[in-house]
């Protein structure tokens, strides 16, 4: 016979084992195959052959460029879930929220049952990609670091959902532009850019980021173009030194109204001097999605309205 | 603690005997100068080249003639360093004189207005600021004061149990504080625009580029008349660092000079977290080193601080901004790289 | 003339000390005596104004202590405990020097005068520290530091000595020389004292008058031999003891007795 105080204690070690256990339960529980069979594979922009099925009817997108892609490239219907940045297109913003690109809610995007997750970042979302792989949804990773990049995204996501031939005239027409642009001002002298993504502290874009490359096509040259980084906090007197002739104030987009004045120590540089101060929507020059084609094309009219009279 | 300070004898006997006015005032000339020649010096360190003849002609006759520098150039040495590298000094000044202060006061040589949370304090008072009187330049000190001075309160509350604070027990209170506040931040973060959010990250960690012009002038009166105000009760504090009981009965107002002590440290501490983030350590690192070589006595220990302290962060704030040049680095980032080693070292000998 | 009467002190519904009167005449020890918990450091941190009484009153030269400023009381009244945290290195002088801070001109500045400096060196001397001035606090040992608080003590010129335990932790020899100190300062300046101690025979050898103290009650109070009788004794402490007289100096001398 046990005493009756081990009883007792056994008792609540077996309730506490079957808590445990139940909430095991819930979490390993198994979804089973969704629609079919895997029939293809894909390689993502880190490297990753991706298992997808046949056909994909039901995708979330963990970052506003690739909701963008997705919708333009007409899979929008498709699109189950998406993050609260993602607000362009007007329809982007009534699909169900699974939290933001940074910190998504896991349960929420298992709950939505998706068969393909596509997500920007790679580094962030390790275990996150393992966990959701354990459930059968796969995880594609596109990230794209200039203008072609952006082409094989849309190439890419118009694959996955099977929208191969809309993807690929979207990508022509977006070349074409894009080439307009180029060869509009080619002739024209490439003007000294400084972009200033915050003034306090005073942060720019560096030599990785996409918005770079942009500038680069629109007929600019970034003078923190070889600053190591994409995003760099970026020393003022060194700003000051480099003179650029024209600034660019990315603001006026889903960042808020803010960085809309320039840093102290630009104050008298060449381009505010002229008033070569230019505000451009920081969602078409900060985005690799399709409408970073609208960017470069207000950046190269800002920059070269020459080259742009009929 | 018995044995644990004996390894500083030798350098203690070195400068063993009575600490004098004379030897204050000798002690403070030395760094008053030593401060000085690293400003001009400093001065002509950054991202950019400066020629250094021209550069100095014109810092001697105090900018009225540019010596044969560019409007650029001038422009870098006068609006961009020289204001930046006051910022350093009044900051390095505030932080050092508040640590050393609430080190006698709270007689623990670890307390620090970053390692108790104050600094968080001060942190969450500005932002608030930023978010609800985002036009109103003044709140953001006036609020980092109050947000100091409320964090430094309930540190001393958790702090004292029966038996006093324990240095343990207070950097304890420390973390639980600074932890609490830290999660207090990130609800405010989520009340600001994204472009907000980046620049505060980095702010958190202590930045001086930001430097405002009009809020200037404050920090560094707010520097100079607290270090003032804290030496004035320098002779009181000595008493206090041995005990609370043996104050009071030798003669000292004890709750008087400890009123004094908080509100005078939190505003220090305030003014220069709303001027520059969190820059961590400097409380800690300096005060320590004053004591290693001038004497545990506040009269000098206080004063020496202050100036010390500016030596040390315009000095770190140089490594920040040029040992990546052109990009930068938050000075905070360095006076950790300095402080945390020097924190452990003393944690475990305490 | 320090003198308390009626002192009531209560911390909530507990009682730590009642109704107890006490004079402490120049020129004479008293020793207080009692089981822990009797409440005798409450009395004595009353005394100096620290702890506020219920209800009684302490009296600085016929006026209350509240009447003072820290600053004169400091100049007056100096308390020996065992507190001295020494988290930082502070020389022997610069200790004791921390007892003139009271008779400072200004409140928390200020340098230390001539005579300050003149003061320290006699009570150094006194206390036999002279030597080891220059020595951090931390280095002493446990007699030499208890010396240099009391050293700090006498520095401030009190006529009126407070101490609390003064000989716990030290050994035969230091106990004694630590009260011929105290003893010395009342009987060549006049200075009244109390002492808080368990050595009831250091009690009886170093005090004029005694003050036996039980649950915050004074029990009596008197000279040593008025005092230390062996059924007051077994009353206070609950033991049998064996009160005879000191071979030498005549003082009671008590023993405790086993219960066979």
């Amino acid at each position: 016979m046990l005493p009756r105080i081990l009883l007792t204690h056994a008792v609540r070690a077996l309730a506490f084992a079957l808590l445990l256990a139940g909430a095991f339960a819930c979490v390993s529980h198994t979804r089973e195959q969704p629609d079919g069979p895997v029939t293809r594979t894909l390689t993502d922009d880190v490297g990753r052959s991706v298992s997808l099925p046949a056909r994909v009817t039901r995708v979330i997108s963990l970052a506003p460029n690739l909701t963008e892609i997705v919708f333009a490239v007409g899979g929008g219907d498709r699109l189950v879930g998406n993050t609260s940045y993602c607000d362009y297109p007007p329809e982007a913003k009534s699909i169900a929220k699974v939290g933001d690109t940074r910190t998504p809610s896991l349960e929420r995007i298992i709950a939505l049952r998706p068969q393909v997750v596509l997500i920007s970042t790679s580094s962030q979302l390790e275990t996150f990609t393992q966990q959701l792989q354990s459930q059968n949804i796969a995880v594609f990773v596109t990230d794209p670091h200039d203008l072609e990049g952006v082409f094989r995204s849309i190439d890419l996501i118009g694959q996955i959902l099977g929208q191969k031939e809309q993807a690929a005239s979207l990508v022509k027409t977006l070349r074409e532009r894009t080439a307009a642009v180029e060869q509009a001002v080619q002739q024209s002298p490439r003007v000294r850019v400084f972009y200033q993504v915050s003034a306090e502290p005073l942060y720019t874009a560096g030599h990785d980021a996409f918005v770079t490359d942009l500038m680069r096509r629109a007929g600019a040259e970034s003078v923190t173009a070889n600053v190591p980084g994409a995003w760099p906090k970026y020393s003022s007197e060194s700003a000051l030194a480099a003179k650029p002739e024209a600034i660019i104030l990315p603001t006026g987009g889903s960042m808020g109204p803010g960085n809309s004045t320039v840093a102290e120590a630009l104050n008298r540089s060449p381009a505010a001097l002229a008033g070569r101060i230019y505000k451009i929507n920081d969602d078409h020059l900060a985005r690799p999605g399709p409408r970073a084609v609208d960017g470069l094309e207000e950046m190269a009219r800002a920059l070269h309205p020459e080259a742009f009279k009929q | 603690m018995t044995v644990a300070l004996s390894d500083q004898t030798n350098v203690i006997a070195m400068r063993r005997g009575r600490v004098t006015l004379r030897k204050t005032l000798i002690s403070c000339a030395v760094l008053a100068g030593a401060l000085l020649l690293a400003l001009v010096l400093l001065s002509l360190v950054g991202s950019e080249p400066l020629p250094a003849r021209a550069s100095l002609c014109s810092l001697l006759s105090f900018g009225s003639t540019s010596c044969g520098l560019t409007q650029d150039q001038f422009d870098i040495l006068f609006q961009i360093r020289w204001p930046r590298l006051l910022l350093a000094a009044a900051v390095g000044g505030s932080l050092a004189t508040a640590g050393a202060s609430y080190q006698a006061l709270l007689r623990n040589p670890l307390a620090e207005p970053y390692l108790l949370g104050i600094s968080n304090g001060a942190a969450v008072g500005t932002m608030v600021a930023l978010v609800f009187f985002g036009s109103n330049e003044w709140s953001r000190p006036l609020l980092a004061f109050a947000g100091s001075l409320i964090a430094t309160l309930a540190v001393y509350r958790l702090a004292r149990g029966r038996a006093g604070a324990s240095p343990e027990r207070l950097i304890l209170a420390g973390v639980i504080v600074t932890t609490f506040l830290s999660s207090v931040i990130v609800f405010v973060t989520t009340m600001m625009d994204a472009t907000r959010i980046r620049s505060f990250t980095f702010w958190l960690l202590g930045d001086l580029s930001g430097t405002s012009k009009a809020l200037l002038p404050v920090t560094i009166t707010i520097a100079i008349a607290g270090t003032i105000a804290l030496t004035l009760n320098a002779r009181s504090l000595n008493l206090l660092m041995l005990g609370e009981r043996d104050a009071f009965d030798l003669g000292v107002e004890v709750g008087r000079v400890r009123i004094i002590v908080f509100v005078v440290a939190s505003l220090l501490v305030g003014s220069s977290v709303a001027a520059s983030g969190s820059v961590g350590y400097v409380g800690l690192v300096v005060p320590h080193l004053a004591r290693l070589s001038l004497g545990s006595d506040n009269r000098i220990n206080i004063p020496s601080a202050a100036l010390g302290g500016a030596l040390f962060v315009i000095v770190a704030d140089t490594i920040a901004r040029t040992i990546i040049a052109p990009r930068e680095l938050p000075v905070g980032a360095i006076t950790a790289l300095i402080g945390a080693p020097l924190f452990i070292y003393l944690l475990k000998r305490a | 003339m320090l003198e308390a009467r009626n002192l009531t002190i209560s911390y909530n519904e507990r009682v730590a000390v009642s109704d107890v009167t006490l004079t402490l005449a120049p020129g004479e020890i008293t020793a207080l005596i009692g089981p822990n918990g009797a409440g005798k450091s409450t009395l004595l941190r009353t005394l100096n104004g620290q702890v506020r009484p219920t209800s009684g009153a302490v009296l600085l030269d016929g006026q209350s202590i509240e009447k003072y400023t820290r600053r004169t009381i400091g100049r007056r009244i100096a308390v020996v405990a065992q507190e001295a945290e020494l988290r930082f290195p502070v020389t022997v002088l610069e200790f004791v020097l921390g007892g003139r801070f009271a008779w400072a001109s200004n409140s928390g500045w200020g340098w230390e005068t001539e005579r300050d400096l003149r003061i320290a060196a006699e009570v150094l001397n006194e206390t036999e520290l002279n030597e080891l001035s220059e020595r951090l606090m931390n280095e002493l040992s446990g007699g030499e530091r208890q010396r240099a608080v009391l050293a700090r003590a006498l520095a401030t010129e009190a006529s009126l000595l407070l101490l609390d335990e003064p000989t716990a932790n030290l050994d035969l020899s230091h106990q004694a020389t630590l009260l011929a100190l105290v003893r010395n300062r009342c009987d060549r300046r006049q200075a009244s004292s109390l002492v808080i101690t368990h050595d009831l025979n250091l009690a009886a050898q170093f005090a004029d008058r005694i003050l036996l103290m039980k649950n915050g009650k004074a029990v009596r109070s008197g000279k040593p031999d008025e005092v230390l009788t062996p059924e007051l004794l077994h009353e206070v402490f609950d033991v049998e003891v064996l009160v005879d007289a000191h071979p030498v100096s005549g003082a009671p001398r008590v023993t405790p007795v086993r219960r066979s």
